[in-house]
């Protein structure tokens, strides 16, 4: 994998809250079409990584390349970087003021890629594949939480983003609901859009992850390709998690 | 019984009637509900202001000059009467200022303004900051996200509180009589200075106060129903 082809580059990134030493010189490169499972005990770092990629958390230091653009730099318009990472929340973060049409209508119109028509119609397009088109003018609050983070997937495409950043997505679902927001990923990777996905269902970075990364004290320390990763862990501390979780 | 009866037609003729006297009453509200008008205006506008201010500076941590700025004015304005400001207002401040309902408006709008900016403050600190983080991970810039989601989802929230302190503004500017303005309370305080009777005009005045209150509290709540259907 040359640097060219790196959708996005992390080098050497650390983060510290405090004294908290949470990222402690992460360095990795993801490409294009890669779908790439993070995991690891709770309190890690990896939501810390994930959340860097978009530069909700700001690193202390080191440096972030998404499509040749260092994110880290003062100068780079953040916000026009975010407009091509979508990013989908643990707790979904639907906006409860406005209909289920209007939070997939919101950011297009708003950064001005879609003008209000449109918006509504990729809007409805959007609900009809995540199988939601009956809901467009009900409020978040009417919906279920397989269908909020369902809807909330669907707010992340319409900007039509180069990467999707799921951070822990089915967990804060109750367990009927997890297969449906996995099946609708499992697709979304299919069609081959590059993914970063926080996790602890370990049957989905075995099955649609094309890498699986584990994070332990703020460090990289092992990936591989998850046929590797799960029947040959190398790591002591991998082999001990996997052992639990598994 | 009517005797009381004929007793309380005199007096209402001689105090609302006789050298048309309702017109003391009448213009008095008419002024009054001018200076709300303003005041409210001025309050929600510098409040709001404020509140994102300091709510930025909780958040994230910059605007850190501006933050003191808005802290001392908080701690002024809240800190001293109204009738105090108002006073200083007029003979010092805005000294030159002839319309005695500028002086008021802007006088009882800074001190709305104060009270506004913690309560709208609270409601913005209330968001869930996911709300804030979802905004931004679809490339809204900071004022997009709090303009667009978390503003309306705060007014919302803070709505009675904010409803209270407009009950207040109302009748909060009935000191305005402390530098001659002849609002509502200053003008059923005439009316009993010329006819030595004080029930009739204070107990009007207050009614009329009172209905005003009513008459905003029914528009609030119309309000807050509206805002309300999206929890359904």
């Amino acid at each position: 994998m040359s640097d060219s082809q790196a959708l996005i580059e992390v080098r050497n990134l650390h983060k510290h809250f405090g004294d908290v030493e949470v990222l402690n010189g992460i360095s990795t490169q993801i490409a294009k079409g890669e779908v790439v499972a993070i995991i690891g005990p709770s309190g890690c770092g990896k939501s810390t990584f994930l959340r860097s990629l978009n530069l909700l958390e700001e690193p202390t230091s080191g440096q972030i390349t998404f499509e040749g653009t260092d994110i880290t730099d003062k100068s780079v318009d953040i916000n026009k970087m975010r407009q091509k990472i979508g990013m989908v929340f643990q707790q979904f973060n639907l906006f409860p003021n406005y209909t289920v049409r209007e939070n997939i209508m919101l950011a297009p119109v708003q950064t001005k890629q879609m003008d209000k028509e449109e918006a509504a119609k990729c809007a409805d397009e959007l609900l009809e594949r995540v199988g939601l088109s009956e809901k467009a003018d009900v409020y978040p609050a009417m919906l279920s939480g397989g269908q909020k983070q369902r809807i909330a997937i669907a707010r992340a495409l319409a900007m039509n983003p180069d990467v999707m950043l799921f951070d822990e997505p089915t967990s804060a679902l109750d367990p009927e609901m997890v297969g449906e927001v996995l099946e609708l990923m499992k697709g979304l990777a299919q069609d081959g859009m590059t993914m970063v996905v926080v996790t602890h269902e370990m049957g989905f970075a075995r099955e649609v992850a094309s890498r699986v990364m584990f994070i332990n004290e703020g460090q990289i320390q092992e990936e591989n390709t998850p046929e590797e990763f799960f029947a040959n862990p190398k790591n002591p501390r991998l082999c001990d998690f996997l052992s639990k979780v598994l | 019984m009517t005797e009381f009866f004929q007793e309380f037609q005199r007096k209402f003729i001689q105090d609302f009637i006789d050298d048309s006297r309702y017109l003391y009453l009448l213009r008095g509200l008419g002024n009054t509900l001018i200076i709300t008008f303003f005041a409210l205006l001025i309050g929600v506008a510098l409040g709001f202001l404020i509140a994102i201010v300091r709510a930025t500076h909780d958040k994230h941590g910059t605007l850190k000059i501006l933050n003191v700025v808005c802290k001392i004015f908080l701690t002024v304005w809240r800190g001293t009467p109204v009738v105090v400001q108002l006073m200083i207002m007029y003979y010092i401040v805005l000294v030159s200022m002839s319309n005695k309902i500028v002086v008021a408006a802007v006088a009882f709008g800074l001190n709305s303004a104060a009270y506004v900016a913690e309560i709208v403050r609270s409601g913005i600190m209330s968001i869930d900051e996911g709300q804030f983080e979802a905004g931004r991970s679809l490339g809204l810039t900071y004022g997009k996200t709090m303009r667009l989601i978390i503003l309306p989802q705060a007014f919302k929230n803070v709505l009675p509180a904010l409803a209270n302190e407009f009950i207040t503004l109302l009748k909060e500017t009935s000191v305005s009589g402390y530098i001659a303005m002849p609002d509502l309370t200053k003008g059923g305080d005439i009316i009993r200075s010329v006819t030595y009777d004080p029930y009739l005009p204070l107990f009007g005045v207050a009614i009329i106060y009172l209905v005003l209150v009513m008459i905003l509290t029914a528009g609030v709540h119309k309000l807050e129903a509206r805002l309300r259907t999206n929890e359904r």
